[in-house]
């Protein structure tokens, strides 16, 4: 019993020393292992930071204790067992770590709050048990607990992260390391076990990991040496390399030169002069492939404060599919263009070659029926009356075509103009209608607008006519009003009081030479609303037709052209 | 002031340049019924325009035109061109040269005014239109407007 307390004692005597120089150890020696990335080392700084108080202290008080175990052994000395309880205090109130002390057989012989917090064991519960109940089912049949004491005995020290068990069964991944304790002649006296859950470090960092494995582009970081530091596998693939293949090496190797130390320059500039606005830099440039080929990439760069100094994450796109398309999509909209310039360029010319001899036609039948009325058999008259009919009819298609394919053609500068002064130039040339069918045109103020003057003018020429054209019993009420929409566009409105149009009839009517009356009701090609619709559509607008014929309420024809600039 | 008056019986000199004889007969019907005297030459080309009122071969007893009526779209070479020729020679300039062509584009008769063109009409497409247009320029050309006797020397 003698022996046994003693022995307590002279462990209690170099618990002190034996934990401080092993909490010196353990830090020094995590803090090596960690040095690979920067949050591990900041990990170990934070480790070493609270080591070194706790080492410090225990050195203190264990140095302090020598003397006094020599002076006051036996004796009741309160400042003893005040510094005694405050180092006893200390390791018990360690929360994040498990300390405690095995006898040379691996007897559990102390117990601190981190240990019982993680492990799950009160001290009453665990003090005087083996301390290979940690360990794994599989562990303890491989012999690891025993494997692991022999070796801190031997080597001084061991250090392993492997499963552990809690009292409830579950496991967790724990860091340990095993001390062992010798006197000053050598004995082995025991082992000190420090260690800490590190699941949760680990599902973070494989969270991270998942989360960058994931990134649809290939991510690389990389420091201001310009070496690849980590990357992603998107980034194994996009370039063809094999992860080892690429860590360490320089950035350039996949990013042709001048681009990478581009990338570098850009990303630490951004990192130093505007690290407050974060400022995401995207570059077009090419990538490398193992293979020598290159490809189209976009590079977004955000700087990162690291203890290695600044590092540059890429997110890197390889955009040959995007550059494909825009490209597909450019090819498309210029043949389009091309096709459409031809198309009216061939209408233009188609009309303007056809009205050559088809001129002639005309002329010389007129000239006979101008000529020759009369002088010959009324047969002849009839005949050459149908031709002059017919000369004149294709002459006025072939006129209105050209109209058409004129329509919005002249590439005029948009100005701000009065809607107000269009109108009434509209009507102006108007005059002579409106005065043989007695039309009132009424109108609201109308507002100022960029857009075409002569095209606008000859929009509302048009829509006024039109309403009075086809006007009913009535005399024609003609009214133009105008209001904005949204803020975006202006919508003028024709009302008329006249015949009205059928609903069904609403999308015909802007089409290319559609006419709804005969020939004998009202003359025209059907040319007027065609060129209205191409006029407003150049002119970013649309227009639309409202009526209710049945309730004899006449047609509202709407335009809206946008507000345009300073309007 | 009467030396410099027109003698009335003398034919007045007129120049068609125009490929089409649909468009020449036309002309003549239409100059049929002036007042005034016109003796109408014509060029079917600008290259035969050029022959005509630089005189040259079969033209070397051409009469030096009083009025010039010039079609833009010809043969061989262009109107744009013959009246370019015209304006830029000194002995021809003075010469009025009225424009008579289908095209009603904006850039001809810019182009043409800006050639020195001394007015552009676009042929009306009906019977009617193109016998008024020929008759106004008989009126205003012919009996209207003084005319330069002789190129300044």
């Amino acid at each position: 019993m003698k022996t046994k307390l003693s022995l307590i004692r002279t462990m209690q005597f170099g618990f002190g020393a034996a934990l401080a120089i092993l909490l010196v150890i353990g830090v020094v020696a995590l803090l090596q292992r960690n040095l690979d990335t920067e949050r591990r080392l900041l990990e170990a700084w934070t480790a070493l930071g609270l080591g070194s108080v706790v080492a410090l202290l225990i050195a203190g008080l264990a140095g302090w204790r020598v003397p006094r175990t020599y002076a006051a052994r036996g004796r009741a000395d309160g400042a003893f067992l005040k510094s005694e309880d405050q180092l006893r205090i200390l390791i018990e109130g360690v929360q994040d770590y498990a300390i405690f002390m095995l006898d040379p057989q691996g007897t559990v012989v102390s117990w601190n709050a981190g240990a019982e917090r993680i492990k799950g064991y009160k001290a009453d519960e665990i003090i005087g048990q083996n301390y290979s109940r940690f360990y794994p089912q599989e562990d303890i049949a491989l012999g690891k607990p025993e494997e692991a004491l022999r070796i801190a005995a031997a080597s001084g020290r061991t250090e392993t992260e492997s499963w552990r068990v809690r009292k409830d069964g579950s496991r967790f991944l724990a860091n340990f390391v095993i001390t062992a304790a010798r006197n000053s002649s050598g004995t082995l006296l025991g082992f000190s076990e420090i260690s800490r859950d590190v699941t949760e470090r680990q599902e973070t960092e494989a969270k991270y990991r998942g989360l960058l494995e994931a990134a649809p582009d290939a991510m690389v970081v990389v420091n201001q040496a310009g070496e690849i530091v980590l990357l992603n596998l998107q980034a194994e693939k996009q370039f063809g390399y094999h992860r080892d293949e690429l860590v360490g090496q320089r950035v350039k190797n996949i990013i042709p030169e001048g681009f990478a130390e581009r990338l570098i320059a850009d990303g630490t500039r951004t990192a130093v002069e505007a690290l407050a606005q974060q400022i995401g830099t995207g570059i077009d440039l090419l990538g490398r492939r193992k293979n020598g080929s290159d490809f189209p990439i976009e590079i977004m760069l955000r700087p990162l404060e690291s203890a290695d100094g600044i590092l540059v994450t890429a997110a890197i796109r390889d955009i040959t599919e995007r550059k494909k398309s825009d490209e597909f999509l450019l090819k498309t909209v210029g043949e389009l263009k091309r096709s459409n310039d031809e198309l009216e360029q061939f209408a233009y010319i188609a009309s303007h070659d056809l009205q050559e001899p088809l001129r002639m036609v005309a002329s010389y039948t007129q000239l006979l029926a101008k000529r020759y009325h009369g002088r010959l058999d009324s047969d002849a008259d009839e005949f050459i009356a149908y031709a002059v009919d017919g000369s004149n009819r294709m002459q006025q298609l072939i006129e209105d075509l050209l109209a058409y394919s004129r329509a919005g053609m002249d590439g005029r500068a948009l100005q701000k103009i009065s809607s107000d002064r269009s109108l009434q130039k509209a009507l102006a040339n108007l005059r002579l209608t409106i005065e043989e069918t007695g039309a009132l045109v009424t109108h609201d103020s109308l507002p100022d607008i960029t857009t075409d003057d002569t095209q606008l003018t000859q929009v509302f020429q048009n829509l006024v006519g039109n309403a009075i054209k086809y006007r009913s019993a009535e005399v024609p009420r003609i009214h133009v009003s105008a209001a904005a929409n949204g803020g975006n566009e202006w919508i003028f409105s024709v009302r008329d009081n006249g015949l009205g149009i059928d609903p069904k009839y609403f999308a015909r009517i802007f089409v290319l030479f559609q006419r709804l009356h005969g020939r004998d009701e009202f003359d025209g090609t059907g040319i007027g609303l065609a060129i209205c619709k191409k006029m407003l559509e150049r002119l970013g607008g649309r227009i639309w037709v409202e009526s209710q014929p049945e309730q004899e309420k006449g047609s509202t024809f709407h335009f809206a052209l946008p507000q345009g600039v300073g309007t | 002031m009467t030396q410099s008056m027109r003698i009335p019986a003398a034919p007045i000199e007129v120049l068609l340049v125009e490929d089409s004889p649909g468009d020449v007969r036309l002309t003549r019907e239409a100059l049929k019924d002036t007042k005034v005297q016109v003796s109408l030459h014509v060029a079917s080309d600008g290259i035969e325009a050029m022959a005509f009122l630089e005189r040259e071969g079969v033209h070397v007893h051409a009469p030096r035109p009083d009025l010039i009526l010039l079609d833009l779209n010809l043969p061989k070479k262009d109107g744009r061109e013959v009246l370019q020729e015209i304006k830029q020679s000194v002995a021809l300039k003075s010469i009025p040269v009225v424009i008579l062509t289908t095209s009603a584009s904006e850039t001809d008769v810019l182009r043409s005014y800006q050639l020195h063109a001394n007015c552009y009409i676009s042929k009306p497409v009906d019977l009617d239109g193109f016998l008024k247009v020929v008759q106004s320029i008989d009126n205003f050309w012919l009996s209207v407007v003084k005319l330069p006797h002789e190129a300044p020397s």
